[in-house]
């Protein structure tokens, strides 16, 4: 691992909305490393897919960022106008793969011809002066990375399966070489075949291409399979942060662990707890009770702390997340 | 397949086409009928005086015969269901007799040659306006729907509801008493002037006799096609893929007229000409209010002189035309969707 | 086939009624639209009292109800603009009576006192009464300036009983000359044309050398007189009264054929408002039933349903209706009726689509496994959900409705029996408005026809803005 790709410092991002703010991200610090793959996990809503679109700065109005910074290989991209974002950041240092890659193509256009756009838009940077022909070899090379055939690049949207889409979207995503991928969901639409294929092929990009990622999912077991470091969010914040070993050596039941030696923060451990794993007897299936917090009117105090089996009176107070292990970040009053 | 999808749609117009002709000759089998006993009778006063030195009785045994012969050839004589049929296979031949009391500009009374020669006119105004009214309704929806919710958006809605429920034939009655009666700067009627100029000042007649109609239809028209222009463009730039076309580094303009736009385009183009498809025969009579030389205006004049030969040949010939139209659309559409284009159904 | 996102049947029935209001009035198009829709109410319901001429539903196309009022008047009201003012149309009743008896003979003697005030003279003076017997009438005038003039003397045969009208426009022109004579110099009195001379612009100028040529109006109290001599015992006359047919008329004016506009356009409203609700309730609730059933029975019974939908929504509306129209001479609620039967096509095919997914939902699974019925499938649980997009739909067909109706009653082919703002834009048009500047008459009762199309439209966008809130703004 490198030094730090992208750090995020205090990033908050709040939804304009007719009722008033949403704090979507509240308060988000991290860093990505070169060569890591960043897991972020956490329930629907929790703001991971919001942090990610906030990594290339395309939020879906009404969003808007209110405050922090986010440093992409030494720029500051908040600071940027739409334009020199367009040309500097989007696609070149940070691209994305979407949610439900499947509406991220539009459909009056080829797959060749969206891939040639996004090719000629960037002409500049990567490629000084790409002819036609010169384009098409590029795209047929990173269509194979992806496992797919050539002649996909003349077929429409709608003439792919959902699988096959995927990995157009993943080609697209990284003919330009950017420093960092953000994958959001990118396997959650398929069956699990296709599921543990693309993972594969992700996973072997990485190593070929030697990139940074952020991979976004609710899905543990995925994020067990790739990510170096997890990150886990909630109700706008990050509760937990440590490497996929320790979060997912976590043994034994119980809300409350010993740091270093698996996740401490009862969120984290619940999460776990309510994977069901394939040698374990599962007598009655886990769940986390109570509904997440309104982000339109945070609570005072720990915000998990209304669902929390372990709370206790010092919760009324925020914890702060800090180092309690080696490497181990957590936000808990009762981790260290 | 494209082609197969065009062939269909077309042999379903035709075949639309072929039991619409069927119902009118049902309704209108009567008075059609009517009219042509009555042209029959006609005919035969002229032929039977020619008879000059025939008896009296020889006179009526040869309209008595003479009038049972033009019975059986226009099927007078036969049973009902019959009579219709053959009503629907004139009709559908464009065999559609004479007019009793309108002659077309050569004086001929063929009531075919009497529509065919206002079509042209209709054609040019008609034409004319849908080109204006979809080049600034699609222009000003795109504004809308780029600045969704705010003064433009919401100014030209209303406007567009103001104008929901406006007979077009009122505001030209209403351009007419202000642009070329309180203010004389059109004129009020007609196609030329009298007597009609030559060559280039002709052609520059008729723009000037046809700027008052196409102001007219514009004006209470394009807002439609504004509405929904807004509508299809507002709903496309929410989709994911304009989101992630902004993600890939896009210019705003690369987005809006090529992704947005390209999206929007089948359903714009169709359900828009749609619209004005619709309007153009609903607003047809207004044509009467400037005695524009057209289809609309020969409505006007057949049912004042109560000539029903003419009404009635009007009307399949507009039901055709309005048929032909629409598969025409449909045809349209499916070159642009490139989801009926490559075969798989959408 | 477009884009567009459907209105989802589910999250748009939740408004029910109650919300579906409350969020109306939360809309100020809305809130408009439903003003408006209650000041025409208010008109239809309130219409008798309203309007000038109580039986013009009835009576507009008889001529003689008519036959007091001006021709081709202005309203009343547009004196405030003119630098000329014109008289305005007045009835009298005596101001005194006085009764004489000599030999068998009474002498009636009814007097009018007019005052006259304007600088354009009326039209026409009627004395009217109701009269029985041989009646020898004389009408006499007496002028500001002291001049007294017998404009008519004539013998009234008025039988048992009937309407007597002596009108002073069609018999004072002797009179009139008369007066002209002895003004204007024989020159002046050699170019002089008796039948075009109007006597009311005589006889209410200034007497004097160029009052033909330049008339200035002598304004004072004229006194009327009526003189009826009662020979028999049984002649008797009742209720005189002076009718003043002013230059400028009521508050809309008057048509060419003397008729009141602000009562002809009050009176259509009841029609507009009928045709429209009715013809838009029809079509639609026979469109929705229409896609429902197309949509659950799917197979066959869909297959022909889109087949006679095809037949139906591949026709233009509006020249077939001219057509029927004038061949057959249908009366307004057959016109109606052949209306909802080409209207329904509209809604079809988006409560064709909305149904069809209704049809997954499980609940009408769960109904159908406990043995419910189609007929009760379809119109207890399909139909309601698609309510608010159907009262949508309705508004927004009443301004077709109405605007149809009027082309209909412009080419003259409107019911004969009723009143609509479309016929009397025929009679403006062809009456000749539009060239001749008779705004009075064109304005109105199309103004009417708009007013109506906004309110409708106002009403069924708001709504139409609560089925797709996405494309409120961003």
């Amino acid at each position: 691992m490198g030094d730090a790709v992208i750090t995020v410092r205090d990033l908050e991002l709040q939804y304009f909305t007719r009722r008033g703010p949403v704090r979507a991200v509240d308060g988000v610090s991290f860093e990505l490393l070169r060569g890591e793959t960043l897991g972020l996990v956490g329930e629907s809503g929790c703001g991971k897919t919001s942090l990610g679109t906030a990594l290339l700065a395309v939020l879906a109005p009404p969003g808007k960022i209110v405050g922090g910074s986010i440093m992409v290989d030494g720029l500051d991209i908040l600071k940027l106008n739409d334009d020199e974002l367009r040309r500097q950041v989007r696609w070149e240092k940070v691209s994305m793969v979407f949610q439900g890659a499947m509406n991220s193509l539009t459909p009056v256009y080829t797959v060749g011809s969206q891939m040639n756009e996004t090719l000629q838009r960037h002409k500049r940077t990567a490629y000084s002066s790409t002819s036609r022909r010169e384009a098409r070899k590029v795209i047929e090379r990173y269509l194979e990375m992806v496992g797919l055939p050539s002649d996909v690049a003349n077929r429409y949207p709608h003439e792919l399966s959902g699988g096959m889409k995927q990995r157009v979207v993943i080609a697209t995503a990284l003919f330009l070489e950017p420093s960092v991928v953000v994958l959001d969901e990118p396997t959650t639409a398929l069956d699990v075949i296709v599921q543990a294929q693309i993972l594969n092929t992700i996973k072997e990009l990485k190593r070929r291409l030697d990139l940074s990622l952020i991979f976004i999912t609710h899905d543990l077991a995925t994020e067990a399979e790739v990510a170096d470091r997890v990150l886990v969010m909630y109700a706008g914040r990050i509760v937990e942060s440590a490497p996929n070993e320790t979060i997912f050596a976590t043994a034994g039941a119980g809300a409350s662990g010993a740091p270093g030696r698996g996740a401490c923060h009862p969120y984290t451990r619940m999460l776990l707890a309510a994977t069901p794993r394939l040698h374990e007897r599962v007598r009655e299936p886990a769940f986390i009770p109570g509904t997440p917090p309104d982000l339109l009117a945070p609570t005072l105090g720990c915000r998990f702390r209304p669902r929390c089996p372990v709370a206790f009176d010092r919760c009324s107070a925020d914890p702060p997340l800090r180092e309690v292990a080696p490497g181990h970040m957590a936000a808990c009053w009762r981790c260290g | 397949m494209y082609l197969r999808y065009a062939l269909r749609r077309i042999l379903n117009a035709l075949a639309i086409f072929v039991v619409e002709m069927f119902i009118f000759s049902v309704l209108f089998t009567a008075t059609a009928e009517r009219t042509l006993r009555a042209q029959i009778e006609e005919s035969l006063q002229p032929e039977a005086a020619r008879l000059r030195n025939a008896t009296a009785e020889q006179v009526q045994r040869f309209v008595t015969e003479r009038r049972a012969y033009l019975y059986h050839a226009s099927h007078l004589d036969q049973p009902a269901f019959a009579r219709v049929l053959w009503r629907t296979l004139d009709t559908l031949t464009f065999q559609f007799g004479n007019s009793i009391t309108i002659k077309s500009s050569r004086g001929e009374r063929g009531v075919w040659r009497i529509i065919a020669e206002t079509v042209p006119p209709t054609v040019m105004l008609f034409t004319t306006s849908i080109v204006l009214q979809v080049l600034v309704g699609v222009w000003l929806g795109i504004k809308q729907a780029q600045r969704a919710g705010r003064t433009l958006d919401k100014s030209a809605s209303i406007v567009t509801m103001v104008v929901y429920g406006l007979p077009t034939w009122w505001v030209a009655m209403l351009l007419i008493m202000l642009l070329a009666y309180a203010l004389p700067i059109f004129p009020s009627g007609g196609m030329y002037a009298l007597p009609p100029p030559n060559g280039l000042a002709s052609a520059i007649d008729v723009l000037w006799h046809m700027a008052l109609p196409v102001i007219t239809l514009v004006l209470v028209n394009f807002w439609g096609v504004a509405l929904l222009a807004r509508n299809i463009v507002l709903g496309i730039l929410q989709e994911d893929y304009i989101s992630a076309a902004r993600a890939r580094g896009l210019s705003e303009r690369a987005v809006l007229y090529g992704h947005a736009m390209r999206t929007a385009a089948p359903p714009l183009t169709t359900i828009a000409l749609l619209s004005l498809l619709s309007s153009v025969f609903g607003n047809i009579i207004f044509e009467g209010i400037f005695s524009w030389p057209g289809m609309g205006n020969l409505y006007w004049i057949s049912i004042e002189q109560g000539d029903t030969a003419v009404t009635l040949g009007l009307l399949a010939v507009t039901t055709g035309l309005y048929v032909a139209g629409l598969a025409f659309l449909d045809l349209i559409y499916g070159l642009l969707d490139p989801r009926i284009k490559t075969g798989t159904a959408p | 086939m477009s884009n567009q996102e459907l209105p989802n049947a589910r999250t748009a029935a939740r408004p029910w009624l109650r919300d579906l209001l409350g969020e109306l009035a939360r809309q100020p198009a809305g809130v408009a639209g439903f003003l408006m829709l209650a000041l025409f109410l208010a008109g239809a319901v309130f219409e008798k009292r309203l309007i000038t001429f109580g039986e013009t539903d009835s009576r507009w196309h008889d001529i003689t109800y008519w036959d007091e009022q001006p021709a081709d008047a202005a309203p009343f009201w547009t004196n405030a603009f003119a630098s000329q003012k014109s008289a305005v149309s007045l009835l009298l009743s005596p101001s005194s009576s006085a009764h004489e008896s000599s030999g068998g003979a009474r002498l009636l003697t009814h007097v009018f006192t007019f005052p006259y005030r304007y600088d354009l003279p009326p039209r026409d003076l009627v004395v009217r009464f109701r009269g029985a017997g041989d009646l020898p009438v004389a009408v006499t005038m007496t002028r500001p300036d002291g001049q007294e003039i017998t404009l008519d003397q004539e013998q009234v045969s008025a039988g048992s009983g009937s309407d007597v009208r002596v009108s002073v426009d069609k018999s004072a022109g002797q009179a009139a000359l008369g007066f002209l004579q002895g003004n204007e110099s024989v020159d002046v009195m050699a170019g002089v044309d008796a039948d075009r001379i109007r006597p009311t612009s005589v006889l209410f100028s200034q007497a004097g050398p160029g009052m033909l040529a330049k008339p200035r109006a002598l304004k004072g109290d004229y006194t009327i007189r009526l003189l009826v001599v009662l020979v028999t015992p049984t002649a008797q006359i009742s209720r005189p009264t002076l009718v003043v047919t002013g230059r400028v008329s009521g508050l809309l004016g008057t048509d060419n054929s003397k008729r009141d506009l602000w009562s002809g356009v009050i009176a259509g409203i009841k029609w507009a408002l009928l045709i429209g609700l009715l013809t838009a309730f029809v079509s639609v609730a026979i469109g929705v039933v229409w896609g429902v059933t197309a949509a659950y029975f799917g197979g066959p019974v869909n297959w022909l349903m889109q087949r006679i939908f095809e037949i139906f929504s591949n026709q233009p509306v509006l020249p077939l209706l001219i057509v029927i129209s004038a061949i057959f001479k249908p009366h307004i609620w057959f016109l109606i009726v052949i209306m909802a039967v080409f209207f329904w096509t509209g809604p079809v095919k988006t409560v064709y689509a909305m149904a069809l997914s209704l049809r997954e939902e499980t609940y009408i699974e769960a109904s159908r496994a406990l043995g419910a019925g189609s007929a009760r499938l379809i119109f207890r649980h399909m139909v309601p959900m698609l309510i608010p997009y159907a009262f949508a739909s309705m508004a927004l067909s009443v301004p077709g409705a109405v605007v149809y109706e009027s082309t209909v009653s412009l080419l003259g082919l409107g019911d004969a029996t009723i009143v609509t703002w479309g016929q009397i834009l025929h009679d403006a048009f062809t009456g000749g408005a539009v060239l001749g500047g008779l705004w009075w008459w064109v304005v109105p009762p199309g103004l009417m026809i708009a007013l109506m199309g906004m309110t409708f439209s106002f009403i069924g966008f708001a709504m139409d803005r609560i089925l797709h809130p996405k494309l409120r703004r961003r």
